[in-house]
């Protein structure tokens, strides 16, 4: 069997850079909201008070927020624009041809913290794939992309870095189906 | 306010103290409508099940991230930091999962004036299945000053 890797033609995409991508101001509703989601009981992320008297002197968001904060780029289609699976992309996805001939989950992540986002950062990330290796799995072809990214803020300070396997395996069948 | 933990508080093989979280289809479906994450595997049952083989709606794995750093930032306190922090996705996080997210002290260090403590972390449910084992590092105040 051949390589998957050369027959999609992905290997000369190593060292390519993503493309940059800045957000939108990052709202306190925002932030409330996915507090809220992960039951992270902490006043710093709702209570302006709370806030102002810690260490942050204001609203912060969770630290893996960073991750989320400029948004997701191509995330925001139509139903219709939608694979089957509800999806358009999200981070970590690396901008190839082709790339959703394989369906994609995360294998894993590194992440180091520098500066907290906080409410009104306007988070810019920027990237590149790093590692690209492939592997036989139990039915069929594993292909494992690794991407680095770092975020920074309006005043180009370094919120995070942040590494980020991707698998990916060739679908036997279309996302649209 | 919590007291804050020192680095002289902890030794190598301590576990510290864990969080339980109830990750509910609720708690899922907040997390992915606030992040734009529309994968109908975290929301859609029929889909989840039928089309995709899964024994219920999953919590997208990343939440586990997310728990790790409250486990973390919870660590640190006020005076301390959270520096770093590694995982890798091996299980699904099941909808109505109970999960004991935690971990211990694998190794202490001096590095610029801060104690660095670096902690092995887990996740995990019910059936003691670690979901998402982890790895992180967190830089506490020093009692000592020398």
């Amino acid at each position: 069997m051949g390589s998957l890797l050369e027959e999609l033609g992905w290997t000369k995409y190593v060292g390519k850079e993503t493309g940059t991508y800045t957000g939108e101001p990052v709202m306190a509703r925002d932030i409330r909201r996915y507090a809220l989601a992960i039951d992270d009981p902490d006043p710093i992320y709702r209570d302006r008070d709370a806030a102002r008297r810690s260490k942050h002197g204001g609203i912060v968001a969770p630290l893996f927020y960073v991750t989320w904060a400029v948004g997701v780029p191509g995330a925001e289609k139509s139903t219709k624009e939608l694979g089957e699976d509800g999806l358009a992309t999200f981070v970590g996805i690396p901008e190839v041809p082709n790339v959703w001939d394989l369906g994609w989950v995360r294998g894993g992540e590194e992440l180091e913290f520098f500066e907290r986002v906080r409410v009104n950062d306007r988070v810019t990330v920027k990237g590149k794939i790093v590692e690209m290796k492939e592997k036989d799995g139990k039915s069929g072809k594993l292909v494992f992309v690794t991407s680095e990214f770092v975020y920074t803020n309006q005043d180009g300070k370094t919120l995070a870095t942040h590494r980020l396997t991707m698998i990916g395996t060739p679908r036997k069948e279309s996302r649209h189906a | 306010m919590p007291s804050q933990t020192f680095f002289e508080d902890l030794s190598e093989g301590q576990e510290i103290p864990s969080l339980r979280k109830e990750v509910s289809s609720v708690n899922i479906l907040m997390y992915v409508a606030s992040v734009w994450l529309m994968d109908r595997i975290h929301f859609d049952h029929p889909f989840a099940t039928k089309r995709r083989g899964l024994p219920d709606v999953v919590a997208p794995g990343n939440m586990g991230g997310d728990y790790y750093a409250q486990l973390l930032s919870e660590l640190a306190g006020e005076t301390g930091q959270v520096k770093r922090m590694s995982f890798q996705f091996r299980n699904f996080m099941l909808a109505g999962d109970v999960l004991d997210v935690g971990g211990k002290v694998v190794k202490k260090s001096i590095s610029d004036g801060k104690g660095l403590v670096e902690l092995e972390l887990w996740i995990k449910n019910r059936n003691g299945v670690n979901c998402v084992p982890g790895k992180g590092v967190v830089a506490l105040p020093l009692r000592a000053r020398s």
